[in-house]
């Protein structure tokens, strides 16, 4: 496995990754006051589980490194409690005068957010980084 | 001439930096695609601190089989020490990572340089003796 | 251009080349024994780069090892040519000293 090619294809599957949290996380705060659905119920707060790739043909008799990358094992949804507010005037408030809302805390999605933009940007950098140095190996096969 | 028919000498201790560099690259490409990944523990490369040591000057390398110690044969990298991990478990600092894959970065460079005067050299040398 | 000047340039690290082609004279025999080791590192040189430039395109080499290999080969082919020609004139240079 070309050792910086793998490094290159870590970075992008990172890419993929937080851009995925980035749309939940949007989604999230888009539906934070979302009480019904499609389904009739309020819209449940929606996770990204992340897991490390698992390194195929690693060639272990050559010793080489082979970076691995990370993927969306699953996009669940947030069993949590929901929140309850007491609002009777609202079209979907229950008997006693409370809207079940969505378990959605648009603080805590803020900084799911920048936690994913900011490793987007860091594995866009270490793209850019790695493929200047394939681009110099490369040279060496000139003149 | 002989370093370059038969693999050794200079050539190919700057050959050795280079993959050295590459693999560091790749343990830090690693663990920035991992930055969110609960549980996950930044790794570093194996020969992080004889790499600072033993490769100052790739002229006085006599004997590149010196590198042999260095040369990954089961796993080429361990786990980082005296991270401090976040609430999900993850210990990875993205500055650190970059700060390391701008250094291994240089040591590329710069072996790339250094062996593609080398070839220049060689073939003037041999041009040269016509 | 003395055969011995000439025998200290062939690189010391070739394979030594095991009943090659022996010409009748004893200057024969060094020249051939010197061309074998170079064809022989010309060889080996040629048939790493292929390996390594068709392991880079298949992703199982680094780009460096083959531009390294690429460049050790063409390298090996300039200098044989060279010790090629040093050693024809060398030889046609004997041939023509009065016995």
């Amino acid at each position: 496995m070309s050792t910086l090619g793998s490094a290159v294809r870590a970075g992008a599957s990172a890419l993929a990754a937080e851009r995925m949290r980035i749309e939940v996380a949007v989604s999230n705060l888009a539906n934070a006051e979302s009480t019904r659905g499609p389904d009739g119920q309020p819209y449940k707060r929606r996770d990204v589980v992340l897991q490390t790739t698992t390194v195929q043909d690693f060639d272990d008799s050559l010793g080489r490194a082979t970076a691995v990358g990370v993927e969306v094992a699953a996009v669940v949804e947030d069993q949590g409690p929901a929140r309850r507010r007491f609002e009777p005037s609202h079209p979907d408030a229950d008997k006693d005068g409370y809207v079940t809302l969505p378990n959605v805390d648009p603080a805590e999605e803020m900084v799911d957010m920048l936690g994913a933009a900011r490793a987007y940007q860091a594995n866009l950098t270490a793209i850019g980084l790695i493929r200047d140095l394939v681009q110099r190996a490369l040279d060496l096969g000139r003149g | 001439m002989s370093e370059i028919t038969s693999d050794s000498g200079v050539m190919a201790a700057l050959r050795q930096q280079m993959t050295l560099a590459a693999a560091r690259q790749a343990v830090a490409a690693s663990n920035l695609a991992n930055v969110n990944t609960p549980g996950y523990r930044a790794r570093e490369a194996d020969f992080e601190q004889t790499l600072d040591g033993k490769l100052g000057d790739p002229l006085t390398l006599t004997n590149p089989r010196h590198l042999a110690a260095a040369e990954p044969s089961g796993p080429a990298s361990h786990e980082a020490a005296g991270l401090a991990a976040r609430l999900d478990g993850n210990n990875v600092q993205i500055d650190r990572e970059l700060l390391s894959m701008t250094q291994a970065a240089g040591e590329f460079a710069r072996a790339q340089t250094a062996l593609a005067a080398k070839f220049r050299l060689v073939r003037y040398a041999i041009n040269e003796a016509r | 251009m003395t055969i011995d000047a000439l025998k200290g340039r062939i690189p010391s690290g070739l394979p030594k080349v095991g009943g090659g082609d022996a010409a009748t004279t004893p200057a024969g025999a060094g020249f051939s024994d010197a061309l074998g080791r170079v064809v022989d590192a010309v060889e080996s040189t040629e048939s790493q780069a292929n390996t390594a430039v068709s392991g880079m395109l298949s992703g199982t080499t680094d780009v460096h090892d083959a531009m390294i290999a690429l460049q050790r080969a063409d390298l090996t082919l300039q200098f044989s040519v060279q010790i090629r020609n040093k050693l024809v004139q060398a030889y046609n240079e004997i041939m023509r000293m009065p016995i």
